[in-house]
């Protein structure tokens, strides 16, 4: 397959995903009164650079089984939604006191802590109704959309990246694995499982898609981790600064960046293994085989990527 | 003529309501089990099962009772709204928000927690009263039980008590006119009291007239409460209400009678009450009975 999926254009196939759903987000929040709430969520969810990797592989996976996109759309758009609400309360003072976000300054630094926890409250609930209304009951039937509203329940909930973001807190110590497959592998494994999910996959499929989804989540992060490690490695009071405040943290900051790699080559291979059994589907299989190969290598970036 | 139902059904009202209180409190207790991280989930049941007179949950219960539904049917949905209620308590007596230390006469949450665990706790508890809603819900068709998801996200979200928790945040210290006040008490208590009740009529079967007429009821009685307390807090001493009286006039907070005056406020109250009520007028009298003697109570109330 890795001939051929060197001949697909992943790039243009996720700019093109990725400029409906920024339209599609846009269109979804319109600022009304009090408009105070609609800006703090809109600055959010529609943050310049953002790469849409969840939804793009919701859509994805919808794809790959026969599903229509537009079945798929306003899923996606709840996925953006939900992680935004859980950015938005991560970077609070009371949890990781992050003062930005993307190169720009997180939603409480401009908005306020007050409307930072309400526009998470109220992105929430946003994300569900999104699903309920905009979804077309002739392509998705309701039971399928009542198991994507429990899976995205699940995947952000309290055994979820709730339960991630906890443990990165307060310990125990020593538990990367758990923080890193919660924090990054939950939503990873929440897109594609809802994309099956749309697309009526069965319980094996979404076996699959769920092994995939994780992997590819965890992996995307690691990656993250080991760029940032090498690029701030010329500056060594940066990366001294980096690695104290991600100890225990990330791979990285626990194992080094050469135990990191090798995570990385093995998460990689775990998402391609996942695939094996959707070979059949031929060419549809492509997209989330070659999402893999750009967690592991970032080939390409985008225009508008702070 | 009020007073006449009010006194008939008074007796049943109290057994019916801990009745249903108690059958709350058992699936409540059993919908949030302590589970890995056990100090999220700990932090979610001290507050979820601190008490309450879980007005929130019966009105779903009564309202699907009303239109014919097994209240039972509705019971996930009115544990969802409890925790909803819940969860916007634990987010607004934040340092940042409120700044509240105790409720209920107990530490707050994230006086006993810590504040992340208090965010956490209350975003988990969020997410999960969909989820409860959408996989303990049984014996209801699935776009019935996909329409009250939608109904309760649009109640709790920017269009519903969002909104009137920012509105009220912004007009701290303003000069507030009476259309300002009643937007904010309409989306800050009202809306999920509408949730509660539109949540169990869709539930139990009821139809879209059904469904709209209960809607205005419970906005009426939403607005009522809040009226009512607004009269209460300048009318009655610390001992009788059990809580600060005057709170309202020390901070200087835009109240009812402060627009109004008490008597027009009082008038305002019975308006709104009898508005309330005449909305069941076409309801089996009988099976209404649970609801107009919580608007009643709602109304009545000494404290």
């Amino acid at each position: 397959t890795s001939s051929v999926s060197a001949n697909f254009d992943l790039k243009s196939y996720w700019s093109t995903l990725r400029e409906e759903i920024n339209q599609k987000l846009d269109e979804a929040i319109p600022v009304k009164y009090p408009a105070q709430i609609y800006e703090s969520m809109r600055y959010s969810v529609l943050a310049k650079g953002a790469k849409r990797a969840p939804p793009v592989m919701c859509v994805a996976a919808c794809e790959l089984l026969g599903g229509n996109r537009l079945a798929a759309f306003p899923t996606a758009c709840a996925l953006e939604m939900v992680h935004a609400a859980s950015l938005i309360h991560d970077d609070l003072p009371c949890m990781d006191d992050d003062p930005s976000r993307r190169g720009k300054p997180s939603n409480h630094t401009v908005f306020g802590m007050d409307m930072a926890i309400l526009a998470g409250d109220a992105l929430f609930p946003l994300g569900f109704r999104h699903i309920v209304t905009h979804t077309p009951t002739n392509l998705v039937p309701e039971t399928q959309l009542l198991r994507v509203i429990n899976e995205i329940a699940r995947a952000v909930g309290s055994t979820g990246m709730a339960a991630g973001q906890f443990v990165d807190l307060e310990g125990p110590a020593n538990a990367i694995e758990f923080i890193q497959e919660k924090k990054y592998g939950e939503m990873g494994e929440c897109s594609a499982v809802c994309g099956g999910l749309l697309a009526g996959a069965n319980d094996d499929e979404l076996q699959q898609l769920r092994r995939y989804g994780r992997a590819v989540g965890i992996l995307y992060q690691v990656v993250d981790d080991v760029l940032e490690a090498k690029s701030s490695e010329t500056d060594i009071i940066d990366y001294e600064k980096q690695v104290e405040k991600k100890k225990g943290k990330s791979y990285v900051g626990v194992y080094g960046v050469e135990k990191a790699v090798k995570v990385a080559a093995d998460l990689k291979a775990e998402a391609k293994k996942a695939l094996e059994g959707f070979e059949k589907y031929g060419e549809k299989v492509l997209p989330l085989y070659s999402f893999v190969d750009y967690a592991a290598d970032r080939s390409f970036s985008f225009a508008d990527q702070v | 003529k009020i007073k006449e139902t009010q006194s008939k059904f008074e007796f049943d009202f109290k057994s019916y309501m801990l009745e249903k209180a108690n059958l709350v409190n058992q699936a409540l207790d059993l919908a949030v089990p302590l589970k890995d991280p056990i100090k999220i989930h700990e932090s979610m049941r001290y507050s979820l099962l601190a008490g309450g007179k879980r007005v929130r949950p019966v009105l779903c219960i009564a309202a699907c009772e009303l239109v014919g539904g097994d209240g039972l049917t509705a019971m996930p949905a009115a544990c969802a709204v409890e925790m909803i209620h819940t969860m916007s308590l634990m987010h607004d007596d934040l340092p940042c928000m409120d700044n509240d230390d105790f409720r209920r006469g107990k530490p707050t949450n994230h006086m006993v927690y810590g504040e992340e665990i208090a965010v956490l706790g209350g975003d988990a508890m969020l997410s999960f009263a969909f989820e409860h809603m959408a996989t303990a819900t049984k014996g209801v068709s699935s776009d019935r039980i996909l329409r009250a998801i939608g109904e309760l996200a649009k109640c709790i979200g920017s269009e519903g008590l969002v909104a009137g928790q920012v509105v009220d945040i912004c007009s701290e210290g303003a000069d507030v006119g009476l259309e300002h006040l009643e937007f904010i008490h309409l989306h800050k208590t009202a809306a999920l009291l509408e949730g509660s009740v539109v949540l169990g009529a869709i539930l139990g079967g009821g139809s879209d007239g059904e469904i709209e007429k209960l809607r205005k009821f419970a906005r009426s009685i939403g607005l009522l409460f809040q009226v009512v307390d607004d009269i209460l807090d300048v009318t009655k001493s610390s001992e009788e209400l059990g809580k600060t009286a005057g709170k309202d006039l020390v901070s200087d907070k835009t109240t009812y009678p402060k627009l109004l005056g008490i008597e027009k406020s009082r008038e305002f109250a019975e308006e709104l009450n009898k508005d309330a009520q005449e909305q069941l007028s076409e309801f089996d009298p009988r099976k209404a009975a649970p609801l107009i003697a919580l608007a009643n109570y709602i109304a009545y109330r000494q404290n």
